[in-house]
């Protein structure tokens, strides 16, 4: 059991730079939390705090009830995965899986059958003679992984650990690192910025901004319900449609274009009648055949699916990028008008960046 | 304490390599050298020196090389390299008798008066060192060849043979 609790946990480095603001999280036991966000947003600053790497300037790190907010990260029992794999180069396999036990003076024996184990589930039991100048990219994380099994810590922890795998590699591997953790049920932390990697792992997500948390939930909530616009950017590739509309009536009036609202829709936009609000949709939320006029840039044809870009212009020349995934092979040639509809929208306040939701 | 055969020992052989045997092989090494170092430091200036010095030179030369090979090799449970440890340890006790005791045996004149080639402290560190020598050399193969065999045979049994080579 490993429930982990973060307490109004803050960051603040001696040059007086705040990296966390006042982050709370509750971790349960077996979950599997994924912290995304663009470099410099504080994820793997709080991942080295919840390691013990880096000091807790204020607020309280709690493990099964038990306060380890000073405790030194060897005492922590946690193991972390890191993206340049730390693996020692003059060790075999087993010898590099076998050192942190070796180091607590495990019995030979004990050591031997748990680094076996652990070969099996990563399915390295034939690497285990080999150094890891001789093994791929993918085969180092997992060693590096299975390093971190052998000592059956609390906590796993990955910082970013797929990023210097190539794009191949990286889906393989995080198939592997999903069935690790349906097999140990284990409770883990991972960092990345990669959005796919975050909604594809992920039980819950933890979106980061500048050192705040933006949105805490299940990856079909932040793709669903973004809490503001930083969440609906951020989660979604390509990244969601963004306009600014004014709400009149039945209809959002943009640069353009102008799109009619259903009773729910209007219901929700009702206290932002004649304001500007931004309008969010996602490429794959258009189809073909609507009101929009988009005036095709360029066509994507991705065998599947097709991107075309391009954008919504008015008479006085303003104009708004729109990108648009359609299923299927489409041929859209540089300067066609492609008609589209926006069958789901998102509404977002256009001074606080809040998601607009009925109610609200 | 634990069973040297127990299935668990033997099987973790397969990836640990033989440290033990290895470096009391290095142990053998360095017990040449201090007793090189010692038999070089005599300064007689007699031909009985000059012709066997540089013999000696040679073999030293030869031990250490092979010494080290041997080391690696019995590291990666090699039977054959534990053959050559046996060889190379069994000169080591030959040695005593060739350079430091026919040494110790022989007198030279210097000044008109005659003295020992070798004292008798400097003869008995030197059979020191070449015993030491020579035992680290014998017990790390004797080690060696049977982990080795041992290995050989959970291998076998294993039928994993071919893909350890």
């Amino acid at each position: 059991m490993a429930n982990l609790t973060l307490e109004h946990l803050d960051k603040i480095y001696d040059n007086k730079v705040q990296a966390v603001y006042d982050f709370n999280l509750d971790v349960k036991d077996g979950e599997l939390i994924v912290f995304v966000g663009p470099s410099g947003c504080g994820k793997s600053t709080t991942l080295r705090m919840v390691a013990g790497l880096e000091d807790i300037s204020s607020g309280k790190l709690l493990l099964d009830g038990k306060d380890i907010t000073t405790m030194p990260a060897k005492d922590r029992d946690m193991a972390m995965v890191f993206q340049n794999y730390a693996l020692y180069g003059h060790m075999t396999v087993y010898e590099n899986m076998a050192f942190s036990l070796t180091l607590r003076k495990e019995d030979p024996n004990v050591i031997h059958k748990k680094v076996l184990a652990a070969a099996e589930i990563l399915n390295l039991t034939t690497q285990l003679n080999k150094k890891p100048s001789q093994l791929s990219g993918g085969q180092r994380q997992r060693v590096a992984m299975g390093r971190a099994i052998v000592r059956t810590p609390k906590v796993f922890l990955f910082d970013e650990p797929l990023s210097n795998l190539d794009a191949k590699l990286r889906g393989s591997t995080r198939r592997e690192i999903l069935l690790l953790h349906k097999r140990l049920k284990a409770t883990m932390l991972y960092v990345t910025h990669d959005q796919t990697e975050a909604l594809t792992l992920a039980d819950r997500i933890v979106c980061m901004s500048m050192g705040h948390v933006q949105q805490v939930g299940t990856p079909l909530e932040l793709y669903d319900n973004p809490a503001n616009l930083f969440v609906a950017s951020f989660i979604g590739l390509p990244p969601m449609n963004f306009f600014d509309v004014k709400v009149c009536g039945d209809l959002l009036q943009g640069d353009g274009f102008s799109v009619g609202l259903d009773d729910v829709q209007k219901r929700t936009l009702a206290a932002h009648q004649g304001k500007v609000i931004v309008l969010g949709v996602r490429p794959e939320d258009f189809v073909e055949g609507g009101d929009i006029p988009v005036k095709v840039m360029t066509n994507e044809n991705l065998g599947m699916n097709t991107l075309v870009h391009g954008h919504v212009s008015d008479d006085q020349g303003n104009h708004d990028r729109i990108t648009c995934k359609f299923r299927g092979w489409c041929n859209y040639r540089n300067g066609d008008i492609a008609k589209v509809a926006a069958k789901r929208m998102h509404f977002f306040d256009k001074e606080t960046t809040v998601a607009i939701k009925e109610g609200n | 304490m634990k069973k040297r055969n127990d299935p668990v020992t033997v099987d973790r052989m397969r990836y640990i390599k033989n440290k033990f045997s290895s470096n009391l092989c290095y142990l053998a090494l360095l017990f040449d050298v201090f007793f090189f170092v010692l038999l070089y430091r005599q300064d007689r200036s007699t031909y009985y020196y000059s012709i066997l010095i540089g013999a000696s030179i040679l073999y030293n030369l030869v031990f250490l090389l092979a010494g080290f090979l041997a080391s690696e090799g019995v590291k990666t449970y090699n039977e054959k390299f534990s053959y050559l440890l046996i060889v190379l340890g069994a000169i080591q006790f030959i040695r005593i008798f060739i350079y430091p005791m026919r040494a110790h045996t022989t007198t030279i004149q210097i000044s008109g008066v005659d003295q020992i080639v070798m004292s008798t402290s400097v003869f008995l560190r030197c059979v020191v060192y070449l015993v030491l020598s020579g035992v680290c050399c014998l017990v790390s193969a004797f080690v060696g060849l049977q982990r080795s065999r041992t290995l050989k045979a959970y291998m076998a049994t294993l039928g994993e043979e071919k893909r350890r080579d």
